[in-house]
Parts: structure tokens; sequence; C-alpha cells
């Protein structure tokens, strides 16, 4: 397993975006959420977000709250640390039902969250080389952006269930 | 190959056409949502455009000002302090505001970028509060406008509580809420601030007696550059960049805002749950053996 507690761990709030070229740990918690880590293989380097709704629909600020917002953000900042589009990949994670409903449905916010990434990343010719996305849990991760290496945990809870009303 | 009764066929058939049917009715209301969105989106982009030109004004009218007053002191020969007090008191109150709405402005522009970050201390509430109101005696002095601050839960006792958060981030929330609450307050009113720490939960209100706002527009007024026709006048400038603002910070720190408006005024409520700062958030480096590492 890998161990490198000497470089700096950044931790990463929902709704933020962060990319560097110095080697550093990112780090979130991940429940219906989800975070893309892209990550430059030539000047390896990386960056991640971590939206919570797929769609800005005009409502408040433009942030990278929304997916459509925080993958283009991150892929412009990916560009602006020197970045070739065609040294790009990514490793996707999250989108978990973590609030489960009697109702099957695939479009639920985990679910959105997905496809937008899958869409998104596919439309800009970033291949997703690496994801762990769906399922009933949150997760933990940790992206070592010198080795594009994601580290990945479950959070066991419970799920909460919730009725077709909710 | 085991074969099925006609029964079993139309039972098959049923299931299938209602599992289509329910796919097909999603579709059509993921389409109304998309409709809805680009709606929307064209409206965020004409407001865009009213309020680049908006903003262009409220940063040149406030230069004018301070240019002119200050002028008007280094070129009078007047003694009369009382006079170069009130013009000293107009710069100050066009400087301010001018100070204010460019931090709005810049916050914004940041959250936009995705590039804000925590940062998590201990935080002494009261004094940020009363610091925040103090910040703003001038602009409620102009207004005769009495602001009340009362502190309960945790914070009625006299110790020195402190509450883990993220103090510039809670000074633009505040800030927010008491520009708004001047602004929509008639001559001489009053505002009521209430803050209160209950179960590592932070609550906030902070209430108005002015017009109110109505049902329709409640849903609105987060929307950023959406200022309400019937608020707008010369007295009250700004360019509704605020509540969204405080709206996507409190996203930052899972917080969240509620309000209560009816004709006699508005309660704005803020809950901000106690953060952990940055470095304890989680047993990550201890805990590498439980990780998986991802391939495809």
């Amino acid at each position: 397993m890998i161990q490198n507690t000497s470089i700096d761990i950044h931790y990463l709030q929902p709704t933020v975006i962060f990319a560097t070229n110095k080697p550093i740990i990112i780090q979130t918690i991940l429940g219906s959420c989800v975070s893309v880590c892209l990550w430059d293989k030539k000047l390896r380097i990386g960056g991640m977000n971590h939206y919570m709704l797929p769609f800005w629909n005009g409502v408040g600020l433009a942030t990278p709250k929304f997916g459509n917002i925080a993958i283009e953000k991150l892929i412009d900042k990916m560009l602006s640390l020197g970045s070739n589009k065609k040294d790009i990949v990514a490793k996707t994670f999250g989108g978990g039902r973590i609030i489960e409903t009697t109702k099957d449905s695939n479009f639920q916010i985990g679910s959105q969250n997905i496809i937008i990434a899958e869409e998104m990343l596919k439309s800009e010719h970033i291949p997703i080389i690496s994801e762990n996305m769906g399922g009933t849990f949150g997760r933990k991760i940790q992206f070592y952006t010198n080795t594009g290496v994601v580290l990945h945990k479950f959070i066991k809870k419970n799920p909460l269930y919730l009725n077709d009303s909710d | 190959m085991k074969t099925l009764s006609d029964d079993e066929l139309m039972d098959e058939l049923k299931k299938r056409l209602k599992s289509n049917h329910k796919t097909i009715e999603e579709c059509n209301n993921l389409i109304k949502q998309l409709w809805i969105t680009n709606k929307k989106l064209e409206e965020s982009e004409a407001l865009k455009s009213h309020f680049i030109s908006n903003v262009t004004n409220e940063i040149i009218n406030p230069f004018t000002s301070i240019i002119g007053l200050s002028n008007s002191i280094i070129s009078s020969k007047s003694t009369d302090i009382e006079k170069v007090k009130s013009m000293a008191l107009l710069i100050h109150s066009e400087a301010f505001n001018l100070d204010f709405q460019l931090n709005n402005i810049f916050t914004a522009a940041k959250l936009e970028a995705g590039e804000i970050n925590l940062e998590i201390y201990n935080v002494n509430i009261k004094d940020i509060v009363n610091a925040t109101i103090e910040n703003f005696s001038n602009e409620s002095k102009k207004k005769s406008l009495q602001i009340g601050v009362a502190f309960e839960g945790a914070l009625k006792a006299k110790s020195n509580n402190t509450f883990k958060t993220d103090p510039h981030k809670l000074k633009i929330i505040i800030a927010n809420l008491i520009s708004n609450a001047i602004k929509f307050s008639n001559t001489s009113g009053k505002i009521e601030i209430n803050s209160t720490i209950t179960k590592d939960i932070l609550t906030i209100s902070v209430k108005d007696y002015g017009i109110g706002i109505a049902k329709k527009d409640q849903e609105i007024i987060f929307d950023r550059f959406n200022r309400l026709n019937n608020c707008i006048n010369d007295q009250n400038r700004g360019h509704g960049l605020g509540l969204s603002v405080i709206k996507s910070v409190l996203d930052i720190i899972n917080g969240n805002i509620e309000l209560n408006s009816h004709k006699l005024g508005t309660t704005f409520v803020v809950t901000i749950p106690e953060s952990i700062a940055a470095n304890n958030v989680d047993d990550f480096a201890n805990n590498d053996n439980d990780f998986l590492l991802n391939k495809k």
C-alpha cells in the first residue's frame, strides 16, 4: 500500500476546486457528490473538484457546486498550469445513493452527478482510466498529485431510508 | 428452453410496458427541467449584462463623491470643524459602501472560480457579531436605526465561548445580513440580531421591520443580481449579490439559510455547524490498510 506521509495533505471542501503543480495529497469525503480527479501523465500534476449537483440552472452563483461548472473549471485550471488536454486522464468517484428511497430510479442526484461526469469527460475527449461510482455508501478518497494514484475507502453506514414522498 | 404460457407472456409484456412508461415519464420530467433551466440561463445572461452596467455605476459614483468631497476639504479655508466632520462622514460612508460591495464582488468571483478555502479558527462569536455591527454604525445612524443584539444558549455565559469556524466567512455572512436589514428598514426603525449556540450549531437571526418580501419573490431573492423591482430606489443601492454570496459561502461550511417574511418585516435565520479543523478531518493517514487502490 502506498504510504507517503512526507507530502502535505489538502482537504478539499465541497464546491471548491484545487489543482496544483506541486506534489500533494488532495483528500475529500463524498456522499452523493462526485469528485473528478484529473492527472497530467506527462507533467505529473493533478487537480480535483467536488460537486454536489449536476447542473447549474441559473439560480445563485455559478459556483463549482454544479458538475457542469466544476468539470469545465477544473479542465481550465489544468490547462492554465500548462497541461495539454491530450495528456490528461481522469479518475472519477462518488455519486453514492446514500439516501435510499423505495423508488427505483436512475435519475437520483448521485446518478445524475455520475452521468454528467461521464458525458462531459467524453465530450472533452478525456479518458476515464479509473472509477468507483454509485452504490449505497459514502467514500473517502486521497489523490496523490505526483503519481496520479487515488486511494479509495468506503464509509460504511446504514443507508437512510426514505419513502417515495420524501 | 422454457416455454411461457400466454398469461405469463402477457404479464411480462405488461411489466415491461409499465417500466418503459415510467422511464418515459422520468425523461419527460427531465426535459421539462432542462427547458426551465434553459429559460433561467437566458434570464441569467440578461441579468449579467445588466449587472455590469449597474456595478460600473456603483464603483464610479462613490469615487466621484470621495474625490469631490476630499477636494473640498483640502481647498476649503473654513475653520468650521463640524462642517469638515460632516464631509468626512460622507467620505467614510461612500468608501465603506464601496469597500463592502467590492468585497462582495471579489468573494463572488472567488466562489465562482472555486478558489475559496476555509481557514478554521476558534472564534469568539460575540466579538465577531459586535465588531460587524460596529462597522455598520454610521450606516445605521444615517437612518436612525436601533440595532438590538442578544446572545443566547451557550453564548449567554459570560465566559469566552469559542466556536470552530472560518471567521472571515462568518463576517461576510453577518455583514451582508446586516447590510440588507439596514437597506430595507424604514427610517427610525429597529433591527434585532440574535445569536445562539446549541449542540455545536450556531444560529444567527437578523430581523428587520421593513416592507417584507412577497411570497412569490422569496424564491428568487437568492438568485444572483436579482433585486426586487419594488425595492429599487436611490436609497437602496446595491447589485443584488449579497444573498447569493451568503448562500454559496454557506454551501462550503455546510450551513443553511431560511427566511420568514410578512408585511411587517423579514427575519433571516442562518445555521452553521461547528467545523472540524482541516488537519484533523479524518484518520486517512493512519488507516491506509483499508484503502483500495483504484484500477480499471
